[in-house]
């Protein structure tokens, strides 16, 4: 089995816990800000190279399906965020916190301080979406 | 009670690629995983292949993936895996030789790779027996001797899955079990060693490796230590 497959039969059927799913959710969190990072720097470029480009750029990222996928961006930045500190620090300040029980704990807390600071700029975010792409709420 | 079993199977000189073989049978809740695969070969297919020894959970040498994740087949019962259907599988991450059989000989190059045995070139103590260490000192690994080189840990381990020349959770508790005896005097060789691309720092802290090791050693807690021994340069 080539690497590749054993990684990926290893992330879809390996029935992990916590830790498994929250490795998992980094990762895709981290590509999901990779890749808008990448899809960032070239929308800029587009400032000096072709200024024409850059204003179609803008009114891509105002269509609706850029809205939501907005919404999963701040969700990943958050995640992998947080989820970055928690392992930062118990790996280099308290490696005697990588037990079972704290382990599923912390993940968990993690999950739910992610979602904490998501839930609000979802809604200030749905909340715009809704007035300017379907002109709700006077928009 | 009735249980459904799917088998991983491959033979490497019939078949072309593996597949998976079901049997049925009654088997009492509290019985072993390895007793049931026993049954099996006994009573239903005698070509079944896979490893066991003492059975008793201290050889190590029946790890296998059961209902997706890592289990030494001796000590898990039926009745913990709250299923009558059950999924058995092949570790992953090493060949398969055949059906539950992994080659297991890149583990055992990883854990040599770490020079997992005493290093003391000092002479021996003025009696000529053993060289002594307080409780306390002996305390400070007791948790990494526990280890039986099942390589649960390493084969469930997502950056083994990826690249296996990762030197894996098993051989990083073997070098900390050394690295923190206070007889011990290649310390400084074993962190070199793990220090390196395919060492300690490729562990994402994905947890499984603690999950399922049958031992209960806290293996990320000593790769994390491992970690911060080759950052801060001191063994605390």
């Amino acid at each position: 089995m080539s690497a590749l497959k054993t990684t990926l039969t290893g992330y879809a059927g390996y029935r992990g816990r916590e830790g498994h799913w929250s490795f998992l959710l980094h990762r895709i969190t981290g590509l999901g800000t990779g890749l808008f990072l990448t899809i960032h720097i070239l929308d800029i470029a587009f400032v000096y190279l072709a200024p024409n480009l850059f204003m179609d750029a803008i009114k891509l990222y105002q269509s609706t399906l850029f809205g939501i996928g907005e919404i999963g961006l701040v969700f990943c930045v958050f995640f992998h965020g947080v989820n970055g500190l928690r392992i930062a620090y118990i790996d280099m300040f308290k490696p005697a916190a990588w037990t079972i029980t704290k382990q599923r704990n912390w993940t968990r807390t993690t999950l739910i301080i992610a979602l904490i600071l998501w839930l609000p700029a979802t809604f200030v975010m749905v909340r715009n979406l809704l007035i300017h792409n379907f002109g709700l709420f006077g928009g | 009670m009735h249980y459904k079993l799917k088998i991983f199977r491959f033979h490497p000189e019939q078949d072309a690629r593996p597949h998976y073989q079901h049997f049925e049978l009654d088997a009492d809740p509290t019985e072993r995983v390895l007793d049931v695969l026993e049954q099996i070969r006994g009573e239903q297919d005698g070509t079944l292949a896979f490893r066991r020894s003492c059975a008793h959970g201290v050889c190590g040498s029946d790890a296998m993936r059961i209902n997706g994740r890592n289990y030494l087949a001796c000590k898990v019962l039926l009745r913990d895996l709250n299923a009558a259907e059950i999924t058995i599988e092949p570790i992953l991450g090493l060949r398969v030789v055949k059906d539950l059989i992994v080659d297991m000989e890149p583990f055992f190059d990883h854990y040599k790779s770490v020079l997992p045995y005493l290093i003391n070139d000092d002479p021996l103590p003025a009696d000529g027996r053993e060289r002594l260490q307080s409780p306390e000192d002996r305390e400070r690994f007791d948790d990494t001797t526990k280890c039986i080189l099942c390589a649960a840990c390493t084969t469930s381990c997502p950056s083994f899955w990826a690249n296996g020349e990762y030197v894996g959770p098993a051989a990083i508790v073997n070098a900390h079990r050394f690295i923190y005896d206070s007889r011990d005097q290649g310390a400084e060789k074993r962190l070199e060693i793990l220090n390196e691309q395919m060492g300690v720092w490729r562990c994402r802290t994905a947890f499984n490796c603690t999950e399922a090791c049958p031992r209960e050693i806290k293996i990320t807690q000593a790769i994390a230590e491992v970690k911060r021994a080759i950052h801060t340069g001191k063994l605390e």
